[in-house]
């Protein structure tokens, strides 16, 4: 349907392009026309001046001269002739007929004057008419041109905006047309090349996608199903419940459920960052008082803290709530806590404290007295199964999966985690909260001066 | 204590069974798959204490077992699942449906100790 009018477009703009050139011309040789004979009626008056002052001057030679020239300007014929005698009569200086033929050249004249008029009349009414009409069909030009650019470009060119904004919107049920034969319709050929591969390459996502989900949902239940009963026969065995044990068969038993205990941790490690990096684990956001969460995160590695004769500290916390998913916040202090107590020497001091940084947002540190990180390894250590090798470490040992998670949490929480160390002066782990406020008020991290102020 | 245990994996359902046995000193009885579990506990389910149900079960599983055992019965016992699911939306429909769930891998020497945690707790939240 477009491309009919277009066509029928493009017809009518070349025979309105070319009736207003035609008209144009017409009308300008009219004006040629008006001009001239607006000119020969000038002449007249100037002629009939020079001719009736001949009566009354005496014969001159430039006079003589000047009168010839203008003869040859004078038409028609009869004009001239007029103008002939009066000069011929001028030569002979004969008074009697040049007044005679003077009489007669300016009756002439008159005569000629009034045709002149009539004729500037004519010519000045065909041109205004012909003008008029060559501006109409300009215009006509004009507004075919302004529907020839919209029918054939814009309108192309909007269709194609809409379609790729719905594709954008994630609307697939996106329809391939066929685009016109034009520069145009090849970028929306482009286009529709380049939707259906994206269409394509989507569906196959989508099948990998269901392919990892189900995988991640079977090895849940396929790795966990033996690991319970391995844990569980140690655990049985140690008991006592099957008959008495020696000491070095506990000790054996010891090592395997320690070693299990670790596997369990790892597969739980796995699956939670397989199930976070694949946006599976949807965070449970609330507003909480910071205070508690880090309180309570404290409270529940102390245990670990003694073991390690370490001593944990919180620098006096700021009254504010955090819009968070607890239980994943927390996991992640958890794992920057257990790290900074695994490599703090005995009778070291884990600090954890909070402020505001220069973005506005709320930043947690974990500071520790360890050997501290070389900045060579700075960058792979949030990476998986990358671990910064510690002494003779009497610990539990970790996954190497801990920091990969956490960075995963806390930018699912819009936020940063990264650390700052010195070798031998120990690290600060951190890591930033874009949405907090002070308890009672709805303002967000919005007015940080003021806020910054109250939580000085 | 008398405890019901539908569990079908033969290893899981020894040691859970040893661990409320001779650690609990409960009495245990125990059925390897859904549909025959759904049968037993619509017979007899009012005299056991505590139903213990595995989530992941071939033919029935646990939560709809349980579904299909309230809707049925009119006194319905304290359901726990035992499950390897640990995700939000799964805790939150063990809750739902039962008392609570115990995940695995658990430790039997815990075991009893957990369900007695999760029934009282459950009493409380009731009272208050």
């Amino acid at each position: 349907m477009i491309s009919l009018i277009q066509t029928r477009l493009k017809i009518l703009f070349c025979l309105a392009l070319c009736a207003s050139l035609s008209l144009g011309y017409v009308s300008y040789s009219g004006w040629n026309k008006y001009t001239s004979m607006h000119e020969s009626l000038n002449l007249t008056y100037s002629i009939e001046e020079t001719v009736t002052s001949l009566k009354v001057n005496k014969y001159d030679k430039h006079l003589y001269k000047e009168l010839k020239s203008t003869r040859a300007l004078l038409e028609p014929k009869h004009r001239a002739d007029a103008l002939s005698d009066v000069i011929q009569a001028y030569a002979d200086k004969s008074p009697w007929l040049l007044k005679k033929r003077v009489k007669h050249f300016l009756k002439n004249e008159l005569e000629y004057r009034r045709y002149a008029r009539n004729m500037m009349a004519y010519w000045q009414n065909r041109v205004i008419y012909f003008a008029a009409l060559a501006a109409g069909s300009l215009l006509t030009v004009f507004l075919l041109m302004v529907l020839y650019i919209r029918y054939s470009i814009f309108n192309p060119l909007k269709d194609l905006a809409r379609k790729m904004t719905d594709f954008l919107n994630n609307k697939y049920s996106y329809q391939f047309s066929v685009p016109d034969p034009n520069e145009v319709g090849q970028l929306h050929a482009t286009f529709n090349a380049l939707a259906q591969q994206v269409l394509s390459n989507m569906d196959e996502l989508t099948t990998l996608d269901r392919a990892k989900s189900e995988f991640l949902n079977i090895a849940s239940h396929e790795l966990r199903t033996p690991l319970t009963s391995i844990k569980g026969s140690l655990s049985l065995l140690q008991s006592g419940v099957a008959g008495d044990v020696n000491d070095s068969s506990k000790n054996l038993m010891n090592i395997a459920e320690t070693e299990t205990d670790r596997l369990i941790r790892l597969i739980n490690d796995v699956l939670d960052l397989a199930k976070i990096e694949a946006g599976r684990l949807p965070l449970e956001k609330e507003w909480v008082s910071l205070e508690s969460l880090v309180n309570e995160t404290i409270t529940s590695l102390q245990g670990l803290a003694t073991t390690a004769s370490v001593r944990l500290e919180a620098s006096k916390l700021p009254h504010l709530e955090i819009d968070v998913d607890s239980d994943r916040i927390k996991q992640v202090l958890t794992n920057l806590i257990s790290n900074a107590i695994k490599f703090s020497p005995e009778k070291g001091v884990v600090n954890i404290s909070a402020d505001i940084d220069a973005h506005g947002s709320l930043r947690l540190n974990v500071h520790d007295q360890g050997r501290g990180i070389a900045p060579e390894d700075i960058e792979r250590i949030f990476e998986k199964f990358s671990q910064a090798t510690g002494p003779n470490n009497p610990l539990v040992k970790g996954t190497g999966l801990g920091l990969a998670i956490a960075r995963a949490i806390v930018t699912e929480h819009e936020g940063h985690i990264g650390v700052e160390s010195t070798i031998g002066k120990g690290s600060q782990f951190y890591f930033t909260l874009a949405h907090w406020r002070i308890p009672g008020q709805n303002a967000n991290s919005g007015n940080i001066k003021t806020t910054q102020g109250a939580v000085a | 204590m008398k405890v019901f245990l539908a569990e079908d994996d033969a290893n899981i359902s020894t040691i859970a069974k040893m661990a409320l046995e001779q650690l609990g000193g409960h009495q245990v009885t125990h059925i390897d798959n859904g549909e025959k579990a759904l049968e037993k506990l619509i017979a007899e389910g009012h005299t056991y204490d505590v139903i213990l149900l595995d989530e992941m079960m071939p033919g029935l599983n646990g939560l709809a077992v349980c579904e299909q055992y309230t809707q049925q019965v009119a006194e319905v016992r304290p359901v726990i699942f035992l499950s390897a699911k640990s995700q939000a939306s799964d805790v939150k429909q063990f809750e739902e449906h039962g008392r609570g769930y115990i995940p695995k891998p658990f430790d039997p020497t815990q075991l009893c100790q957990q369900i007695e945690n999760i029934l009282s707790s459950k009493k409380n939240r009731s009272a208050s």
